[in-house]
């Protein structure tokens, strides 16, 4: 069968008219907060080595992208994750660069399976920023901040919620009870769904009491405000989970200090993602938006993996899930033709010359004002 | 206006979901249902309930056009939708199973032909067990397909398996269990967590009194 030319794959789109102009406006708005707060713009290749998304994403999120061979035989894939390439830069072309380093992007990303039925979009323009050589909760706060600022610019000020988690409190869970690698992504899928039921199923094949069972599928379901690190102190016995319960209490203390704990929640159930997180996770959700519109974390192994071990913490939002968002709530859709208020109108009167008008729109030009050459006349 | 939007699955299901709501104190009245609007609201006010073929439930809430859903287990595991599932509903048994002629041995080369209705669970299963398949997709009366000679067997759901021995198959072995699920979507569980909180509440009480009943 011939496809018809007209046609577009599947999860591809074109923007125009007032949805381009809303789009260009969030990017513009969000890359002046990143640059209000110092992180300084990184444009990374849109093509690469498979190997680095591999490494960086982790090996099924990696075979999501587009991929291809070069000349060499080495696979290549269309970028579909910006940060394990600026964790590169950072380990290598910035390696003698004082920390901490600001960076901050806006670039396509493209997978050519999508994540969840919902999105659908193949190609994302994601904007992002990443704050690597400092760890500790402070840094994580300042990106928390930064987030909460942009969904204020984009008067989102009331319909968003960050959760907050970690996944250490998770990796402590399935340490203590020696998962290997199968049980501990079945144990994550049932968690991340809330599945009570077949979780406290599941622990069943494991060293655990009755009661235990109880208490670890009552984390599934645990959300909400600082008193929730409580309760989970009660269930969680492990080292390793309590140090995480303990830094994210930390860290909670920040964001209450900071007035932000009304539009954030911590969430013991939020465990999914990438594999690079280390610590703090945190997901962005939008009235409007039927998945999330953005998240991010702690990565401090990221770094390692190009020689050069350093805390880093990072998030990204999904810039075409937002302008959905913002379009559907303001409703300019109907406005694509409208070319602005301020149009100057350059009539062409069959007596005047074309350079004549020409020569009129480019001293207007030079005045900053806007002009429209009409043909038609 | 509801807080909240329930996609529930038309069918086999219905009526005991409505049944469940009931007991969870959340009531729908019978003009209401006797009518053949799509979607109605239920006595207080507090939700939208919109009744959709089942294989539709995963798709309005995974959209989050509908906050929560009740679908079975078997539609999800087919649809591989990114979705919350709180709570079982313990309603709507069944169980999704390989069903053939009594007495068939399965080809030792060659791939199994399967005809089914949930060709992703049908390919996982056999895939799994490195069974080579040939899955043959029909959207109705699945068991007449090993009877005139389109499959060797088929993956179906059974609840009594009265139809299958009438047509002379047999359950061969059960892939999964099934019955009812909550189903919230991601984005309404963070931005509703008041709303969906109670619904999980009083369906979960409808449960205990139904257990205590």
């Amino acid at each position: 069968m011939i496809e018809p030319l007209s046609k577009i794959p599947g999860g591809m789109r074109y923007y125009f008219g007032a949805e381009a102009r809303l789009r260009r406006g969030v990017e513009d708005t969000i890359m002046a907060v990143f640059d209000g707060w110092s992180y300084e713009e990184i444009t990374t290749p849109c093509v690469d080595y498979l190997a680095l998304f591999e490494r960086g994403m982790g090996y099924e999120a990696a075979h999501r992208a587009f991929r291809f061979t070069d000349g060499d035989g080495l696979m290549l894939a269309l970028r579909p994750d910006v940060t394990s390439s600026v964790a590169r830069a950072a380990a290598t072309l910035f390696a003698e660069k004082t920390r901490p380093l600001r960076f901050c992007y806006a670039s396509p990303v493209f997978h050519q399976r999508q994540l969840t039925h919902a999105e659908w979009r193949r190609e994302n323009k994601q904007l992002g920023c990443e704050l690597i050589g400092v760890g500790g909760r402070g840094a994580e706060a300042e990106t928390l901040s930064v987030a909460a600022e942009i969904l204020a610019a984009l008067n989102l000020g009331g319909d968003y919620r960050i959760t907050i988690n970690s996944v250490e409190i998770f990796s402590g869970i399935s340490e203590h009870l020696t998962l290997d690698d199968a049980e501990r992504e079945r144990m994550r899928q049932l968690v991340d769904t809330r599945d009570a039921a077949e979780l406290q199923k599941f622990l069943s094949h494991f060293d655990t009491t009755e009661r235990e069972r109880i208490s670890f599928s009552r984390l599934t379901q645990l959300s909400g405000k600082g008193e929730i690190l409580d309760e989970a102190r009660r269930i969680i016995t492990n080292p390793r989970s309590l140090v995480a319960l303990d830094e994210l209490e930390s860290l909670w203390r920040i964001v209450r200090a900071l007035g932000l704990d009304e539009v954030c929640d911590i969430d013991l159930g939020d465990v999914s993602g990438l594999d690079y997180y280390t610590g703090l996770t945190f997901k962005i959700y939008v009235a409007g938006a039927g998945a999330r519109v953005g998240g991010g974390g702690r990565y401090d192994n990221l770094t390692a993996n190009f020689g050069r071990a350093e805390p880093a913490v990072g998030f990204v939002l999904d810039l075409d899930a937002l302008t959905d968002v913002l379009m559907r709530k303001k409703g300019v859709a109907t406005s694509d033709e409208t070319v602005g208020a301020n149009v100057r109108a350059l009539h062409d009167k069959a007596a005047i010359e074309p350079s004549e008008i020409l020569v009129d729109a480019r001293v207007r030009r030079a005045r900053g004002e806007r002009v429209l050459i009409n043909y038609a006349g | 206006m509801p807080e909240l939007t329930v996609a529930v699955a038309k069918g086999r299901m219905q009526d005991e979901t409505l049944e469940l709501l009931a007991r969870s104190g959340v009531s729908v009245s019978g003009s209401a249902l006797k009518s053949r609007r799509l979607a109605i609201e239920d006595e207080s006010g507090a939700y939208r309930f919109v009744f959709v073929k089942p294989s539709d439930v995963p798709v309005y809430v995974e959209h989050g056009i509908a906050d929560c859903g009740v679908v079975g287990r078997d539609v999800l595991l087919e649809s591989a939708a990114d979705l919350l599932q709180p709570l079982d509903l313990r309603i709507g048994f069944c169980r999704i199973a390989v069903a053939t002629h009594a007495g068939q041995s399965r080809p030792v080369t060659g791939a199994l032909r399967v005809a089914t209705k949930y060709p992703q669970i049908a390919a996982a299963h056999f895939g799994a067990r490195g069974v080579p398949v040939e899955i043959i997709e029909l959207s109705g009366s699945v068991e007449l397909a090993p009877v005139l000679g389109l499959a060797d067997c088929i993956v179906d759901l059974v609840e009594t398996g009265r139809t299958l021995s009438e047509n002379g198959l047999e359950v061969v072995e059960v892939i999964a269990e099934s019955s009812a699920r909550l189903v919230v979507n991601r984005a309404s569980y963070q931005l509703k967590p008041t709303a969906v909180s109670r619904l999980i509440e009083a369906l979960s009480r409808g449960l205990r009194k139904g257990v205590a009943g």
